[in-house]
């Protein structure tokens, strides 16, 4: 019987997931209790009781018939992005909220699912070969429509979200070095580009070392440089003829220490939050940063900085651990995976984890720049932890599906 | 799935979990960093976050005179204070009219107060009258985010202004924070001239400190580990003066309609009975906060209120200096009493002649003071010689600061051989040079606190005192009374030679012919030394430095007026009254009661001042 259950249920990843839940929600009460905020706690619990049930639909959704709704399932979300874009309220400045039932929705949490899973069925598909460039920039396209939509709201944090998981999926699927080189050498220019002259030329440069290196074909390498180069090109004088506001708002993106006051300020105090808590911390409910809210989002994108000074150096490393073993443990399904299909979504599944946990734990220890993204499971936020949990259950679908072809 | 372009091939799974284990390294790396580290570091950074210390300001010390009478006090001052969140942009006019700052600058005020903080009182107009406080109270409803706080402010207690002994405070400079460290904050007020600031790291206290924590918008929310940290402050040590505010008030009245100055010293110790500069301002307009309209007035004068003429001219003596030339002679043997000279009412020197007021006849040294000769005295200087007299003036501490605690001070001039190679070059000066300075005229240089203290070494039989005003300080923390020490050196004349001295001035006050007749008190004898310092820009500065009384001298005076002509018909009289009014005012001349405590405190004390 035991035997049996772990050869189909996937308890390592159920217990790290629940771990974390349980976690992120001690996190939220800490971070809400006493700011008359304490409503956020308890909607927290409630969407955890959705999240588990979420994430029981999605572990035993027929495998088969998921990889035949992906496409259809990720066609509904870019209408439903569509809409958001036209009608959705603003709420953070950007437009990503949708109302449903006075509870506040964001698409875009299970867009980037979305996304992953219409991908891994377009790469599971026989006659889908990435060496045919048709394939290749279909491919491309399943990530680039969803990621433009959420670049329009503007959520840049989701797009990038978007961005790294494709790589990761088409490195997966076989795709040469040479593709990655292509696709990752503009967007190195474009981000160059932003940050002035010297830098876009400095990019230019290692992104064209990256295509020389990889290179299959001279034409094809040179093909790929000159799109490196009018992406570049064109960033740059689209980025001049900016407003300065918005030209400001793109430079304190990337670099928040050039408005302290505000997302520097956040940054500031979240490395004092989490440096002050040392190695055991200060105690649950008694981290001072945490308590008087020197941290602003505190219970959504720096949320970290509660455990990080309530629970100290050991606290923090548990999460990290967890986070790792999640990881690890989405690649070795992935690898185990005798279905191109939960092969390919669990990296993309994998992924997307992987980028939330490196910059929202990045940021609140002033290692990558402040760009919005909640981290999985702690973050206050209904549709991330019902999407993050979905995400689980998918990795268990596809643990209990492993030997299926 | 075995090559490495194959779907998910076992090279391309290293791969990943290899990034995997990057981010894990750069996370935990990160992490140790911060958390074990820079731990301190950001301990500190939250502590300094979350807790802010409310300073106290203390009482600044109290100052009592020689009589043990409070003369400077401590009384309520009134700020305007306003919290910028809770304030109305509307109500902008009415504030503006009420507090009288024009909607312009009182804008400015409320920006700068936002900068500081938008959630914490700050003043927009500080010691405001009485007045001002009830209109603004009556308004208070209308008025949200208006409030005022209690601040403290100077209060005298003193007819006399005593303006340039007492000094009074300024808003600290930018420049001045900067150095202060931790002492002092925007706003304070800090001594700038006087005994305030002499005195200022004693008389200012220890500020204290009362913890709250804060949340991040800066609004307090309870007090921080139940006060158990806070710190009380501490109040400024009280002064006790050697001053008689009751004869400096006497003194300031006598010198109403001059300009000059007078000082009068406790021959016995040193001590400063009475410091008048004239003209003066009434220190109680620059109690709190002075306005600046007020305070550039004050720069302005041209009559220089602002300006110590006690203790910062320099003017040449007159025939006060005689004094100096005939100790010198006396000491060194030049001459005796029994050394006489032949007045004939000028003296030839080279191709000059030097002019004397009469033709005295014939005069030892004794008569020659008396009847102020100058004649006498320019042969003296020759017979002398510069060093000599140069050295005299020295041992009565002229050219040289007096040490003095009542703030700035000029050394003046007392010219040497080297003065004179420095200034003319060696060679192209002449003995003609010196006979100017033998009747303390030309190039030589005293204040009036100089000349207070050269009177009172020679009441005093020689010893020159470092001339103060503090004698006690009560100090606050061990809540004793300590007596500060000061210098003194001796003159080093023979009593033989400053009885003879003392002989000649008492002949200038008591004997027909003494130039200082208008100082005698009548039922006292006392001793002088007139002077009339010519002055080529106008009317001579008239001189008086005297005693009294003559065999236990309780008084030692200097007069200088300005402008005024001479020293015997001018400054005498009115180092007379001063002098008479103290022996005889019923005042009593002994200090305040408490006694001196341990040498070992006394000491610490001393060193802080000095």
């Amino acid at each position: 019987m035991l035997e049996y259950l772990k050869e189909y249920f996937d308890f390592k990843g159920l217990l790290i997931c629940l771990a974390l839940v349980g976690i992120g929600l001690l996190s939220v009460y800490s971070a809400t209790y006493d700011v008359g905020a304490a409503a956020s706690f308890e909607k927290q619990v409630i969407w955890t009781g959705v999240g588990v049930l979420a994430l029981l639909a999605a572990a035993y959704f027929p495998l088969r018939a998921l990889q035949r709704i992906a496409i259809p399932l990720y066609i509904v979300t870019i209408v439903i992005l569509l809409v958001v874009l036209v009608i959705g309220k603003t709420i953070s400045g950007s437009k990503s909220w949708f109302g449903v039932a006075g509870l506040g929705g964001q698409p875009s949490e299970f867009a980037k699912v979305a996304t992953a899973l219409a991908l891994a069925a377009f790469l599971a598909r026989t006659t889908t070969s990435l060496s045919n460039g048709k394939h290749l920039l279909t491919a491309i396209g399943i990530v680039l429509a969803p990621m433009i939509l959420v670049i329009a709201e503007p959520d840049l944090g989701t797009a990038v979200v978007f961005f790294a998981m494709m790589l990761p999926v088409l490195y997966w699927a076989g795709a040469s070095n040479f593709v990655l080189a292509a696709i990752l050498a503009p967007i190195i220019a474009a981000t160059g580009a932003l940050l002035g002259t010297l830098t876009f030329l400095f990019t230019l440069l290692v992104g064209g070392a990256l295509l020389y290196f990889t290179r299959e074909n001279r034409f094809a390498a040179a093909v790929a440089f000159a799109l490196t180069l009018a992406v570049g090109l064109t960033v740059q004088s689209a980025y001049e003829r900016l407003q300065p506001y918005q030209q400001k708002r793109i430079s304190t993106f990337l670099s928040p220490d050039l408005d302290p006051k505000g997302a520097g300020y956040n940054v500031l105090q979240s490395k004092v939050a989490i440096g002050s808590g040392g190695f055991l911390g200060k105690g649950y409910l008694q981290g001072t940063q945490t308590q008087l809210n020197f941290i602003p989002e505190q219970w959504t994108d720096f949320i970290f900085c509660v455990p990080g000074e309530e629970f100290g150096f050991l606290g923090a490393s548990v999460i990290v651990i967890l986070f790792t073993s999640l990881l690890l443990h989405g690649i070795k399904i992935a690898s185990l995976s005798s279905n191109k299909f939960g092969s390919a979504a669990a990296i993309g599944i994998v992924s997307i984890f992987a980028v939330h946990v490196l910059i929202n734990i990045g940021m609140s220890m002033g290692l990558t720049p402040v760009i919005g993204i909640p981290l999985p499971f702690l973050s206050y936020g209904g549709s991330a932890l019902v999407a993050n949990m979905v995400s689980v259950g998918l990795l268990m679908n596809f643990y209990a599906h492993r030997k299926e072809h | 799935m075995t090559g490495d372009g194959q779907f998910g091939s076992a090279r391309r799974r290293r791969v990943l979990m290899i990034v995997v284990f990057l981010i894990f390294g750069i996370l935990m790396l990160r992490l140790y960093e911060l958390q074990l580290l820079y731990h301190g570091e950001m301990n500190k950074k939250s502590e300094e976050n979350s807790v802010r210390a409310i300073v106290q300001d203390p009482i600044r010390g109290y100052m009592f005179d020689r009589n043990g009478q409070l003369v400077v006090d401590v009384g309520p001052s009134y700020a305007i204070t306003l919290v910028p969140v809770d304030f109305d942009m509307k109500n902008l006019d009415l504030l503006s009219a009420l507090l009288q700052i024009d909607p312009a600058t009182l804008k400015d005020r409320i920006a700068r107060a936002r900068a500081y903080s938008p959630f914490l009182p700050s003043r927009i107009k500080r010691d405001v009258d009485t007045r001002t406080l009830a209109a603004i109270e009556e308004h208070l409803t209308n008025l949200r985010g208006i409030s005022y706080q209690i601040e403290s402010k100077r209060v005298y207690r003193t007819k006399a202004h005593a303006s340039h002994l007492l000094g009074y405070r300024r808003e600290i400079s930018d420049a001045q924070l900067a150095q202060a460290g931790e002492d002092y904050r925007q706003g304070d007020l800090v001594g700038v001239a006087g005994l305030e600031a002499r005195y200022e790291p004693l008389l200012r206290g220890e500020k204290g400190f009362e913890f709250v924590s804060v949340n991040s918008k800066g609004q307090i929310i309870g007090t921080f580990e139940d006060g158990k940290k806070n710190v009380s402050a501490r109040e400024g040590y009280d002064l006790f003066l050697s001053a008689d505010f009751g004869l400096q008030a006497y003194a300031e009245s006598l010198m109403t309609d001059h300009s000059g100055a007078i000082v009068a010293l406790d021959p016995s110790d040193g001590g400063i009975l009475v410091l008048v500069s004239k003209p003066d301002y009434d220190p109680s307009i620059m109690s709190g906060v002075t306005p600046p309209d007020l305070w550039s007035e004050l720069q302005s004068d041209t009559t220089k209120p602002l300006f110590n003429r006690a203790t910062l001219t320099r003017y040449p003596p007159g025939s006060t200096f005689k004094m100096v030339l005939a100790a010198a002679a006396l000491e060194e043997g030049v001459i005796d009493e029994n050394y006489r000279i032949r007045c004939t009412g000028s003296f030839r020197f080279g191709n000059r002649v030097f002019k004397d007021l009469h033709v005295h006849g014939s005069v030892n040294i004794i008569e020659a003071i008396q009847r102020s000769c100058n004649v006498f005295f320019y042969q003296l200087m020759l017979k002398v010689g510069f060093e000599k007299w140069t050295e005299y003036g020295r041992r009565f501490g002229f050219g040289q600061l007096t040490g003095t605690d009542t703030g700035d001070e000029t050394a003046g001039l007392l010219p040497s051989d080297a003065y004179y190679d420095a200034r003319y070059g060696k060679g192209k000066w002449t003995q003609g040079y010196l006979i100017s300075l033998a009747i303390g005229q030309g190039e030589l240089g005293v204040s009036p606190l100089q000349m207070a203290r050269f009177a009172a070494a020679l009441a005093n039989g020689g010893i020159v005192y470092q001339p103060h005003a503090v004698e006690f300080i009560h100090n606050k923390s061990t809540d004793r009374m300590e007596r500060v020490h000061y210098d003194s050196s001796l003159v080093g004349l023979s009593p033989r030679v400053m009885a003879m001295l003392r002989e000649g001035m008492r002949r200038v006050v008591q004997e027909p012919g003494g130039t200082g007749g208008l100082a005698r008190i009548p039922g006292i004898v006392s001793a002088g030394k007139t002077g009339t310092a010519e002055n080529p820009h106008g009317e001579a500065h008239a001189w008086y430095i005297g005693f009294a009384p003559f065999d236990n001298p309780r008084i030692a005076v200097a007069v200088m007026l300005e402008n005024s002509g001479y020293g015997g018909s001018k400054a005498a009289p009115l180092a007379r009254l001063i002098m008479q009014r103290y022996l005889f005012g019923g005042l009593p001349s002994n200090h305040p009661g408490p006694a001196p405590t341990q040498a070992a405190a006394v000491k610490t004390i001393s060193q802080a001042v000095h």
